[in-house]
C-alpha cells in the first residue's frame, strides 16, 4: 500500500485513509457573474492531464479531515511531495 | 450432486455483542457508557477556555480522553454525563455526539493482531495513550492506545455491529 505524507498529521498514513480532490491550484473566479460561457467552461471543466508530475488536491478524509495538495508522478504513482493547502506551487 | 457450505451471512444474522468475549490472548468488550463531544474552533485557546481542560496541540495526542484529531478539530471521549459548557456566542463548537458512537476494547497481548487484521496504520509502532482517526477495512474509527495492550475503539452505531463481528472473526479462539 502506498503511504502519503500528511502535512498536517506530519506522518506517512495508508493511502486508503486519503481521497483525491482533482487538480490543485485551480483559482476560483473573483468575480463570478462578469464571467463569460467560456471561462466558466474553462474553470469548470478545462483540466491539464500530464504524463509526468501532476499538482493534484487530496484530502486526509479518515485522518485529520484536512485538504492539502500533492505533486505526484502520472506514470510511476510516486508522490515527489505533499504541502500544506494555500501554500506556493511546488 | 455437490453440497456446497454456506459461507454468505446475511445481515440479519449479525448480532452485536453485550457479554465480553474472551479468545486466545485478547478480550472483546464494551467500553461501556461516555460522554462525547465534537469540539471544533479555530482557536484552541478560546476553545480551552471555554471546556475548561487542556487540549492537545498536536494531531494524535491525546489528554484525559480529549483526543486531537485534526488542525482545528477536538474529540472527547469522557465520563458518563459529563457535560461541557457550549461558549454560546463564541467562536467555538462544543457539540455532544454521545449517541453517535461506542467505544469497544480490545485487550490483551493478541489485541494488535486483531486490530491490525484491518486497520493499515503502523499501530505496532504507535505510542501509549495516542489516538487518532482511521480506518478498519473500510469502516472509519477512532483508535485510542490506552495502554500498551489495551485499545479502545470508537465507532458510529450503525457500523458496530459489523465492526464486532469483523473483530470476532480475527480473534483466534472467539469463534462460537
Amino acid at each position: 500500500m502506498i503511504l502519503i505524507h500528511c502535512p498536517y498529521c506530519e506522518e506517512a498514513r495508508p493511502e486508503v485513509e486519503f481521497a483525491y480532490g482533482g487538480e490543485a491550484h485551480i483559482a476560483r473566479p473573483v468575480d463570478p457573474s462578469t464571467y463569460s460561457d467560456e471561462q466558466w467552461e474553462e474553470f469548470l471543466y478545462i483540466r491539464n492531464n500530464p504524463r509526468g508530475r501532476h499538482h493534484e488536491r487530496w484530502r486526509h478524509t479518515h485522518g485529520c479531515g484536512r485538504f492539502f495538495n500533492a505533486v505526484r508522478d502520472t506514470v510511476t504513482d510516486v508522490f515527489e511531495t505533499t504541502y500544506k493547502a494555500g501554500e506556493a506551487r511546488k | 450432486m455437490v453440497e456446497i457450505a454456506e459461507i454468505a451471512v446475511s445481515a440479519a444474522e449479525l448480532k452485536l455483542g453485550t457479554e465480553p468475549v474472551q479468545g486466545a490472548g485478547v478480550r472483546l468488550s464494551h467500553a461501556g457508557p461516555r460522554s462525547r463531544y465534537s469540539l471544533r474552533a479555530r482557536d484552541a485557546k478560546v476553545l480551552a477556555e471555554v471546556v475548561g481542560r487542556t487540549l492537545p496541540g498536536k494531531i494524535g495526542d491525546q489528554a484525559e480522553g480529549v483526543i486531537c484529531l485534526g488542525p482545528d478539530e477536538w474529540y472527547a471521549i469522557l465520563a458518563e454525563d459529563t457535560v461541557l459548557p457550549r461558549g454560546e456566542g463564541l467562536p467555538v463548537s462544543v457539540t455532544d455526539v454521545s449517541s453517535r458512537a461506542l467505544g469497544l476494547v480490545l485487550e490483551g497481548p493478541a489485541a494488535l493482531a486483531v486490530l491490525s487484521s484491518g486497520c493499515p496504520l503502523d499501530l505496532a509502532n504507535m505510542g501509549v495513550g495516542r489516538a487518532t482517526r482511521t480506518v478498519f477495512e473500510t469502516v472509519e474509527i477512532v483508535v485510542w492506545r490506552e495502554a500498551e495492550d489495551r485499545w479502545h475503539v470508537e465507532v458510529w452505531r450503525s457500523f458496530a455491529t459489523w465492526l464486532w463481528n469483523a473483530f470476532l472473526a480475527a480473534m483466534p479462539g472467539a469463534h462460537g
